[in-house]
């Protein structure tokens, strides 16, 4: 029984994939060919992939983007990072527990010469940023390079089956990520100014004006550029709580790619650690993949992610834990269960508040961390350089795509050709990166027999397609600053059409009338596939996502472009008012078990997951050896591990806070070239004699 | 200002084993530092290898003092420096270098080091899979070892905490208080610092902060690239070093350290002179050449950082080591030429019983190394 996605309300699963077999420990499996084989692996409910070679501690997925070796395992008798390794028939893979054994290889070296590539722009990463950025810098006449480390083109659009938020002239709000990318990769595949290298990471800068590039992960190369665009995006911060590195604790962005683009049914019922709109979109995407969620948590005493966002998830099901932190996760080799508690002020941990959820999978969406080494390095090296999208400063996809244009005309400037940029682009970038704003209370309409919309979006962000799809101009946006963080408000003249029910990215309009004396038809957006049919009665959430009522359903409609479906039920009339959503998970889900037993020892905590060094370890070393540079926590091995410091160098400053030292006084961590390990076959351009290409 | 014994400038591969060692020897010790912390000068860019089979007897003195002290380190100390008695195996493919290092063994047996000619058949089962074709033999040394050049500085560090020792950290030497032959104090940007002798462990800094005194101390900085794979199962044990010259490098060496890294690491030729140490793009492509080209089963070892160093060079490739020309109080030791690490524990050693007053037992051997010596020699092994 393979653990595969097979209906999806938003992505299309294709209907024939080719299955090859492949072996693993010698017993035989399916996959899908071309699929990474880490993913092959969990679709066959493999989540233990490798055992640490110094504790034999189990180890699972735990970036699925080839940036850590978490899920390095033997494959064809060498080591790969399964996670970007594609499955090809009659594979053989063999899961690690100890240091891997190179092959006894004694053919002579045959190395060709190094690829070498030229242009005046090149773009690290083609995501959301990067793509505007290179059209930008294309049509300016430079000519463009984009390396990407994935497949396709597009990024964390690919991953997004949400309808974005934004304003439609700007950055295609309204419209999934996953559109959005085929719309852009498209317009920059048709460029003659623009040369794309997908499945090759830029894996360094040198000073002597090349970028070292690893291809297909096979060829290195050297880009010999003018200019950089460094839109590499975000990476997401790891937490450091005990339990952290069992297998099932990974990234939300990890889990999207299982469950958005591989189609693999990673889990049965997840939890999440942070409610920022990563962490919203998770349980949302989650949700839609027939997953569980039991909950989110978060540290904050408020939602960090758009409030209507938050309460869209709560209206299908999913409870918010704020001011709740992670204590623990436990299980034997695979996660079993999660541990919760509340926060005191200092945000400490009351013991006493704990629960604990039974969940296969935790989430972590703690936030991300611009990836912008690169950016440092060329600033050093006094090369012409910028940052775009979250490499710059994280925000939404819609922010990134107007940033990458603006970017491409900093990066002219820098190279000395100045294009002008009127200031309106500069407060419309700032305003699409803005962070949440106030909320206002929303005045309730007066109900009628003829549909009016009820708009539950009561706080400022930047975002307009309500009242650009509306045909008869029902909607504007109340105009208290102006711009687009206004709120948008019902002017009269409704005709019923829905079309703001269905575009609104944040589910957050339904129109409303009244039926009769007695009730009320009110039209609901819906984005999974109904598994109820007209004449059942279904549960409906108020706002905050309690329960309003159950409602009957009467009518219910496609509308195929936005891919969401329009619900009409009818409910008691004195509910007109209150219904807000459809309730897609059973409360069961959420519920928690009443004693909670958890084994919380903070200091046992990984920080380092690679070479696997404790916070305790770390503390201890700091004071003990007056630590100064954080480069000296090197002799505990902590950031000399296979992801190169991208994980645990992050909590470094945390750690020398704790041991009493301010951060300010220590020197950060060296970052150093290659950020993606490299055979020294590939670095000679080797074809490998023994390998079928 | 704060009075002490003897100040050492630099807190790197030399400065630290020598504060310790004299230290101990009820000396008060004060160590100045640039950085932040120890060992962030060029100890952090050191590849570990240790060994005492050189060509000259002085550096074969001084590292057969340094093997005996890390190969104890831990019974003697308690801390483990990942050291490794893996051998150094030089595989010969030309005659002419069979010529040259089996000369040497004379030089090298003369004292008493344990180094001889392996032949081919014991070549390759040392380092199973190395390139066969011309494969002459080599010398191996059974003795010669690694050790972690960051836990060694780290342990020496607490070590001399514990003995008593005193580091100053950021905090850069500006000018000297001194007569015509003595220093009386030096003042740093933020104290001034008397003793009775002072030490130059300044590493690649050594001729600029010389300078200050009038002196010209010939210590010109090269740099030189290294780089460390990810650890997989031991599958050979010596450090091996190839002598040969290749396009754009003369020498270059690697092994496989206790975690399973192998650590490797090329001589530019013509030297990159400078203090420069950002990476370039055609230190990998050339070292990966070269390692896989002596053995092919590297090609399956991924790479996962690179980094620069700086080689303080002499102009004959030997160090300095003594007296300071003009001075009394003021030693030198200074040039290490790249191999600071290996030299610094028997170093300080040495160091601390010339100052205590045990040093004419070494005369005749440091001798070789002194400052103001003509420098017309050349190192046949660098």
């Amino acid at each position: 029984m393979q653990h595969r996605i097979r209906k999806h309300p938003i992505l299309s699963i294709p209907d024939k994939v080719e299955m090859v077999s492949f072996t693993c420990n010698g017993k035989s499996y399916q996959g899908v060919k071309g699929e990474p084989v880490a993913s092959a692996l969990i679709a066959n409910g493999f989540h233990v992939l490798s055992r640490h070679p110094k504790d034999h501690a189990p180890k699972g997925i735990y970036c699925a983007n080839g940036q850590c070796s978490n899920c390095t395992v033997i494959i064809n008798g060498k080591p790969q990072k399964s996670c970007v390794t594609l499955l090809e028939e009659n594979m053989s893979v063999r899961l690690l527990d100890d240091l891997p054994e190179i092959p006894n290889d004694t053919v002579a070296y045959h190395g060709t010469l190094q690829k070498e590539y030229t242009c005046d722009v090149l773009i690290v990463g083609g995501g959301p940023s990067g793509l505007t950025g290179a059209l930008e810098c294309a049509e300016m006449g430079y000519s463009v390079l984009i390396a990407e480390d994935k497949d396709r083109l597009g990024g964390k659009l690919l991953l997004q089956t949400h309808k974005f938020f934004g304003s439609v002239d700007d950055c295609y709000a309204g419209t999934r990520g996953i559109d959005i990318a085929r719309i852009l990769s498209e317009k920059v595949r048709n460029h003659p100014n623009i040369k794309i290298l997908l499945n090759s990471p830029i894996v360094a800068i040198y000073e002597d004006g090349y970028a070292g590039v690893f291809t297909h992960s096979k060829y290195y190369g050297r880009i010999a550029f003018k200019g950089l665009m460094i839109s590499a995006g975000a990476r997401e911060r790891s937490l450091v709580f005990p339990g952290n590195d069992l297998p099932g604790v990974y990234g939300a962005g990890a889990f999207q790619t299982l469950v958005n683009r591989d189609l693999v049914l990673a889990s049965k019922r997840i939890f999440i650690v942070g409610s920022g709109n990563v962490g919203l979109i998770a349980a949302y995407h989650a949700l839609q993949a027939g997953i569980e969620v039991a909950g989110i948590c978060d540290i904050l005493p408020e939602v960090t992610g758009y409030k209507v966002h938050a309460d869209k998830i709560r209206r299908m099901g999913v409870p918010i834990w704020l001011n709740h932190t992670i204590l623990s996760a436990e299980g034997r080799d695979v996660l079993q269960k999660i541990t919760i508690a509340q926060v005191d002020k200092s945000f400490r941990p009351l013991l006493d508040t704990g629960k604990t959820f039974q969940v296969d999978t935790l989430l972590i969406a703690a936030g991300l961390t611009p990836i912008d080494e690169y950016y440092d390095v060329a600033k050093r090296y006094g090369f012409p350089v910028v940052k775009a999208g979250d490499a710059g400063e994280i925000a939404e996809a819609s922010s990134a795509m107007f940033g990458g244009r603006l970017a491409a005309r900093e990066l002219s400037r820098q190279m000395g050709k100045e294009m002008p940029v009127r200031d309106e682009w500069y407060r419309k970038a700032e305003l699409l990166k803005s962070k949440p704003g106030k909320v206002w209370d929303v005045a309730d309409i007066q109900l009628k027999e003829t549909f009016q919309p009820v708009i539950r979006c009561s706080q400022e962000i930047p975002c307009n397609p309500c009242v650009t799809s509306c045909p008869v101009n029902a909607i504007r946006l109340n105009p208290r600053r102006h711009d687009l963080m206004d709120i948008p408000e019902y002017i009269g003249g409704c005709t019923g059409c829905g079309k703001c029910v269905s575009i609104c990215p944040g589910l957050a309009i339904v129109l409303v009338r009244k039926k009769n004396e007695k009730q009320a038809e009110i039209m609901l957006p819906f984005e999974f596939i109904p598994d109820f049919s007209e004449g059942s009665h279904i549960p409906l959430s108020d706002a905050a996502g309690h329960d309003a009522c159950e409602g009957e359903v009467r009518r219910i409609r496609y509308d195929k472009k936005t891919k969401t479906h329009l619900i009409h039920v009818v409910v008691p009339l004195d509910k007109a008012l209150s219904v807000a959503g459809i309730r897609v998970q059973n409360p069961e889900v959420t519920k928690y078990l009443p004693n909670p037993t958890p084994e919380y020892f903070p200091e046992n905590a990984l920080v380092c997951q690679c070479e696997r060094v404790t916070a305790g370890e770390l503390i201890q070393f700091i004071r003990e050896h007056q630590v100064r540079d954080m480069n000296q926590l090197k002799v505990l091995r902590a950031g000399m591990g296979a992801c190169g410091g991208k994980n645990c160098t992050v909590h470094f400053p945390a750690l020398f806070k704790q041991a009493g030292v301010d951060p300010q006084d220590v020197v950060p961590v060296k970052f150093r070239p290659l950020s993606v390990e490299i055979p020294l076959k590939s670095i000679v351009n080797e074809e490998d004699p023994h390998e079928k290409i | 200002m704060k009075k002490y014994d003897v100040v050492i400038i630099g807190a790197g591969s030399i400065g630290v084993p020598l504060s310790f060692y004299l230290s101990r020897k009820g000396l008060k010790i004060a160590v100045i530092e640039k950085n932040h912390s120890v060992g962030r000068g060029q100890n952090r860019a050191a590849i570990g290898g240790i060994r005492a089979t050189h060509s000259d007897p002085a550096k074969i003195h001084i590292c057969k003092r340094s093997l005996d002290i890390v190969s104890h380190f831990k019974e003697n100390y308690g801390y483990d420096i990942s050291w490794f008695q893996g051998g150094y195996l030089f595989p010969v493919y030309t005659q002419k270098d069979e010529i040259a290092l089996k000369d040497l063994l004379t030089v090298q047996h003369k004292h008493d080091l344990n180094i001889y000619w392996a032949d081919r058949e014991e070549v390759e089962a040392r380092v199973p899979g190395i390139y066969s074709q011309g494969l002459r033999g080599g010398t191996f040394s059974p003795e010669d070892g690694s050790a972690s050049p960051l836990k060694l500085i780290d342990a020496y560090t607490c070590l001399a905490r514990d003995s008593g020792v005193d580091f100053f950290f950021n905090e850069s030497v500006g000018n000297y208080e001194k007569d015509n032959q003595n220093i009386h104090a030096v003042k740093t940007n933020k104290d001034l610092y008397a003793a009775g002798l002072f030490v130059d462990a300044s590493g690649a800094d050594s001729r600029e902060l010389n300078a200050r005194l009038g002196l010209d101390i010939p210590v010109f900085p090269e740099s030189h690239e290294g780089g460390i794979t990810e650890p997989v199962k031991h599958f050979f044990e010596p450090m091996i070093v190839d002598i040969r010259p290749g396009k754009g490098s003369s020498n270059f060496y690697f092994y496989q350290n206790d975690e399973g890294q192998v650590v490797f690491c090329i001589t530019p030729e013509p030297p990159i002179k400078g203090k420069d140490c950002e990476n370039t793009s055609e230190f990998l492509p050339m070292v990966s050449r070269r390692m896989v080209e002596l053995y092919p089963r590297l090609r399956h070892l991924r790479v996962r950082r690179i980094w620069r160093g700086l080689y303080p060079m002499t102009p004959d490739g030997f160090p300095l080591v003594g007296w300071a020309p003009g001075f009394n109080n003021y030693f030198l030791l200074a040039g290490m030429c790249g191999q600071g690490f290996m030299l610094g524990p028997g170093l300080g050693a040495i160091t601390a019983e010339i100052f205590t007053g045990k040093a004419s037992a070494y005369d005749h051997i440091l001798h070789q190394l002194r400052p103001d010596r003509s420098f017309n020699q050349s190192e046949l092994l660098k």
